[in-house]
């Protein structure tokens, strides 16, 4: 049972600060191998949710609702209506993605996303988040300079293009559906899933192009 | 509570690492924590105490060591809160009563099944009507709260407008002690020239979540 008690938090994190290993693999190491010899995790079990998380749970999913969204004006519209539901019909439903919300650039309008609090990210459809997301430099500065932050991602933002910024502080989690490049017409959805870059679903990469698959 | 962790808008952090390699663990490390905080919890625990156990970290540590390193704070400390460790043990590396995990380790498709039933709906439906309607001017409240909270320094005091109402959702600050009480839950959104001094005519928004008791007319 947790006791909620944030002063008794306080000294433990005192405690480990002080005594832990500086390095953390060996910090890492050490809470697993106790974790094993008192038989509560298996680390051939930590090795498959490794490798679930390097290979399957990915952009890739992400990529494909985008590429789905794009020639399928139905599922987009229910995509748009209510995420989860939509990317439950692809399975990706799952871990932290039950109040999934899709925001779409336009022509008008960029979206960028950030969790200023802590570092929210949709899981189940976008895998693990980039480091940069759960960094001070991006969780400050998105909401404060989202445009120089773009810029740093070479994303540079015409002044009549709206710029909305999606701080995650609820359970609500956000994917950007970004526009669909020129030059696509008559791409199959694998094709067009290709072009689709993580950091396009996050809103740090605006202008996908019929190369951006080959460059990733 | 004002900690460390309520960045948004904080000033100083220099620039964003846009070249760091795209792949999901940068460290073996990094994937054996992810999996071991997925794999390892109290029943008791919620998504907030958990976020309130990770914002306790000592501050340097909270600013200066990787997202998954946090996590082995984090995970460590709320293990040893819940009884599941000892301080004693994980600080020394021995086990006091070793046994034998039972059962097959789980494969690929337990995991993928595993992270789709993850989905967990923190909506809930409540009697107490809304008391704000879409389009209404509010202000967030300058006053903030101890303990656990999701009403970030940046937007306190500010005025925005509801852009949306989501229903009621578990409020984050009773969640962290435990309890499950839902509030209605909004989408409120400021323009950038309310929020930063130098944002004078600027036009971008920032959305943010709220609960109602967040908020108030101004």
């Amino acid at each position: 049972m947790a006791s909620f008690i944030a002063d008794r938090i306080v000294e433990i994190h005192r405690q480990l600060h002080d005594h832990l290993p500086s390095e953390p693999a060996l910090r890492v190491k050490a809470l697993e191998s106790i974790l094993v010899a008192r038989g509560l995790i298996d680390s051939r079990t930590i090795d498959a949710w490794v490798e679930a998380y390097s290979e399957d749970i990915g952009p890739k999913r992400g990529a494909h609702v985008v590429a789905k969204a794009w020639l399928d004006p139905a599922f987009k519209a229910r995509l748009m209506a209510d995420g989860a539901a939509a990317i439950n019909e692809l399975g990706y439903l799952g871990d932290a993605t039950s109040h999934l919300h899709v925001v779409e650039n336009t022509a008008e309008v960029h979206n960028l996303v950030v969790c200023t609090l802590c570092s929210c990210y949709p899981f189940s459809v976008l895998g693990i988040a980039p480091n940069w997301y759960k960094t001070a430099a991006y969780r400050s500065r998105a909401v404060r300079d989202p445009r120089g932050v773009l810029a740093e991602f070479g994303v540079v933002i015409e002044d009549t293009i709206e710029v909305r910024v999606w701080d995650s502080t609820a359970e609500l989690r956000y994917l950007v559906l970004p526009q669909r490049p020129p030059g696509t017409e008559g791409w199959n959805e694998a094709r067009l899933a290709k072009l689709v870059t993580r950091n396009s679903m996050i809103g740090t990469h605006r202008d996908l192009t019929p190369k951006t698959g080959e460059a990733a | 509570m004002d900690g460390v962790h309520d960045l948004g808008g904080k000033e100083g952090f220099g620039p964003i690492d846009v070249n760091e390699p795209e792949v999901p663990f940068h460290h073996p490390w990094e994937g054996r924590m992810w999996a071991i905080e997925n794999l390892t919890a109290a029943p008791d625990w919620t998504i907030d105490w958990w976020r309130h156990v990770r914002e306790l970290i000592e501050p340097v540590d909270y600013l200066t060591r990787r997202y998954f390193d946090q996590w082995m704070q984090t995970q460590t400390a709320a293990l040893i809160d819940s009884g599941i460790l000892t301080l004693e043990e994980v600080i020394s590396g021995g086990v006091v009563s070793a046994r034998t995990m039972t059962g097959s380790p789980m494969q690929h498709h337990d995991v993928i099944a595993m992270v789709a039933a993850r989905a967990k709906d923190y909506s809930h439906q409540i009697d107490v009507p809304p008391m704000f309607k879409e389009g209404e001017e509010v202000r967030a409240r300058l006053m903030g709260a101890t303990g656990h909270t999701r009403l970030p320094a940046y937007v306190r005091g500010r005025v925005g407008a509801i852009h949306a109402h989501h229903g009621a959702h578990v409020f984050p600050d009773a969640s962290a002690r435990g309890e499950e009480r839902p509030e209605h839950l909004y989408s409120v959104v400021f323009r950038a020239d309310a929020l930063w001094p130098e944002a004078s005519g600027r036009a971008e928004k920032v959305f943010l979540d709220l609960w109602e008791s967040y908020l108030e007319r101004p």
